[in-house]
């Protein structure tokens, strides 16, 4: 089960750890502004991460796109040089939102060795 | 470990039918109030009921706080969960939700489990127009004050993102202080982890394996004690996972009688949740037992799935899993036999679970059109035989496991785990 001090990447792990404190110190917004940051430099620093692929539903979609689309979403890029990117909807989010970012980035990280 | 029993209230049209005997919704209700008696008096710990609406056929739950309530004066000592009640506002305002749990706490004498969730069925969220974007975040601001409601004299008022109340002094109160113990819906194992930062138990939705259980089982504990900021007044520190269940004397007619209750179970249930088919749905037109009937004798036909999965290696039926959480549970919920076999068999497989520290085994026996005597049977058989064992090691070993695991914790907590 992975913890964000499993993250060998120092700048990942950094990131994931001021999202930690953020989510402690009771400021969930911050820490869903900090986890997408983090989570747009992950892919950045390791675009193999992109390729990666999972199966829903019979059909294999990239890993990425299960960010949970919580009002901090993700919005891929399409055709050469397009980048993701994520679009804020709102500013308020609640801790089990923020909750929810944490774990599946810290999922992310862990589980693709990074 | 703990035990429990799960309704959804299902109820497949027949084939060709476009829609049910006149009979057939008092039928249902009227046979649970009986198989949870028997429960009861044979010593099983929880009942959880469902709220849905509109899902026809997958369930007729709509009400749970109305059957929950005619329990409370059927029943003594099993207790009564809410598995669980849709508190984003759009479905209940949070106020009449706090009233309702603290009315059923008085009628049956403190039993109440108060479950929370959001669905995510478009059936649900569409009906009421509830934003799917939004859910989660209706979820926790409402489930908040619901506590505080229960446990604050008056209640002092809350202007919030999703409702807004002036001060009053929500009554009555539950028996229960400061308030029942909380759960969770959590089919993804994201919110189980979500669930234990909160101070609440994981109802398990995911029809986890003994061995993915043991592994979250440390890891929701290790939050409990170290990463805690509860939603509630009182934490409920739990795990439950939910298993299709069978008791007969024989294996064979124990997978005889389960039919195809677990594949239906499965099927319905991913149909709703899938935009693309439970989107599509023809409210009162669509017969979901017809388009079920439809698929491959394979993935349709409980007994033969079941009877497969027992021929094959735990690695063979891994190998087929869905990479995805939710594909993999509706998977399992229809190819699972852990608690469908003789009264050894399923001593036997769900002992794995108790080694791994799991709190509530919850057990759904109605499900598709299994037949009413054949769960009564079921219910019997497993109270007489099984339970009990399970529940004096409950008390000797598992108890003070979960004390330990609580020393070093600050909260409150209220649990009847």
């Amino acid at each position: 089960m992975a913890r964000f001090d499993q993250i060998k990447d120092a700048k990942i792990r950094d990131q994931a750890a001021a999202a930690h404190g953020q989510l402690r110190a009771g400021k969930p917004a911050d820490a869903v502004r900090t986890l997408a940051d983090g989570f747009l430099e992950l892919l950045s620093d390791h675009p193999e991460v992109m390729k990666v692929s999972t199966q829903v539903r019979g059909r294999a979609l990239p890993v990425v796109a299960r960010w949970p689309a919580l009002g901090a979403n993700l919005v891929m890029g399409s055709g050469n040089g397009q980048t993701p990117r994520i679009e804020f909807v709102r500013d308020r989010f609640a801790v089990s939102e923020a909750l929810t970012y944490f774990e599946f980035f810290v999922d992310l990280a862990v589980g693709q060795g990074l | 470990m703990k035990f429990g029993l799960f309704y959804e209230l299902q109820l497949p049209k027949r084939p060709g039918a476009d829609g049910w005997d006149p009979d057939a919704e008092r039928r249902i209700y009227h046979e649970m109030l009986e198989q949870v008696e028997l429960a009861d008096s044979l010593g099983f710990d929880y009942v959880f009921e469902v709220e849905h609406h509109f899902l026809e056929e997958y369930s007729h739950s709509s009400s749970p706080e109305l059957v929950l309530a005619a329990l409370s004066q059927r029943t003594r000592n099993i207790r009564l969960g809410h598995g669980i009640v849709l508190t984003p506002p759009g479905y209940n305002h949070p106020a009449r939700i706090a009233e309702r749990l603290a009315a059923l706490d008085i009628l049956s004498g403190g039993r109440v489990e108060f479950g929370s969730g959001e669905s995510s069925s478009e059936m649900e969220l569409g009906g009421f127009g509830v934003d799917r974007g939004l859910k989660k975040a209706m979820w926790e601001e409402a489930t908040r004050e619901i506590c505080n409601m229960m446990a604050q004299e008056p209640y002092p008022g809350f202007d919030g993102e999703f409702f807004r109340m002036p001060e009053r002094n929500v009554v009555p109160k539950p028996i229960q202080k400061p308030h029942p113990p909380l759960w969770v819906a959590a089919s993804r194992r994201e919110t189980t982890m979500v669930a234990a930062r909160l101070g609440i138990a994981s109802l398990g939705f995911g029809f986890e394996t003994p061995d993915e259980l043991g592994e979250r089982a440390q890891e929701y504990w290790r939050l409990v004690r170290e990463e805690c900021f509860p939603i509630g007044h009182a934490i409920n520190p739990g795990l439950a996972v939910l298993s299709t269940f069978m008791c007969a004397e024989t294996d064979e007619e124990a997978v005889r009688r389960s039919a195809n209750g677990p594949g239906f179970f499965a099927y319905s249930l991913g149909y709703y949740y899938n935009p693309l088919t439970g989107g599509a749905h023809q409210p009162g037109r669509t017969n979901i037992y017809d388009r079920f009937s439809q698929l491959p004798t394979e993935q349709r036909d409980g007994r033969e799935q079941l009877a497969g999965a027992r021929l094959m290696s735990r690695q063979e039926i891994a190998s087929q899993e869905p990479e995805d959480e939710v594909q993999r549970a509706l998977f399992r919920a229809a190819r699972s036999g852990q608690a469908i076999g003789t009264t050894d068999t399923i001593r036997r497989n769900i002992s794995r679970y108790e080694e791994n520290h799991l709190d509530v085994l919850v057990l759904v026996a109605q499900c598709g059109d299994r037949q009413h005597d054949h769960i009564m049977e079921s219910i019997e058989r497993f109270g007489r035989e099984v339970l009990p064992e399970f529940k004096e090691r409950h008390e000797a070993e598992h108890r003070p496991w979960r004390e330990k695991q609580l020393a070093d914790v600050d909260y409150s907590v209220n649990s009847s785990i």
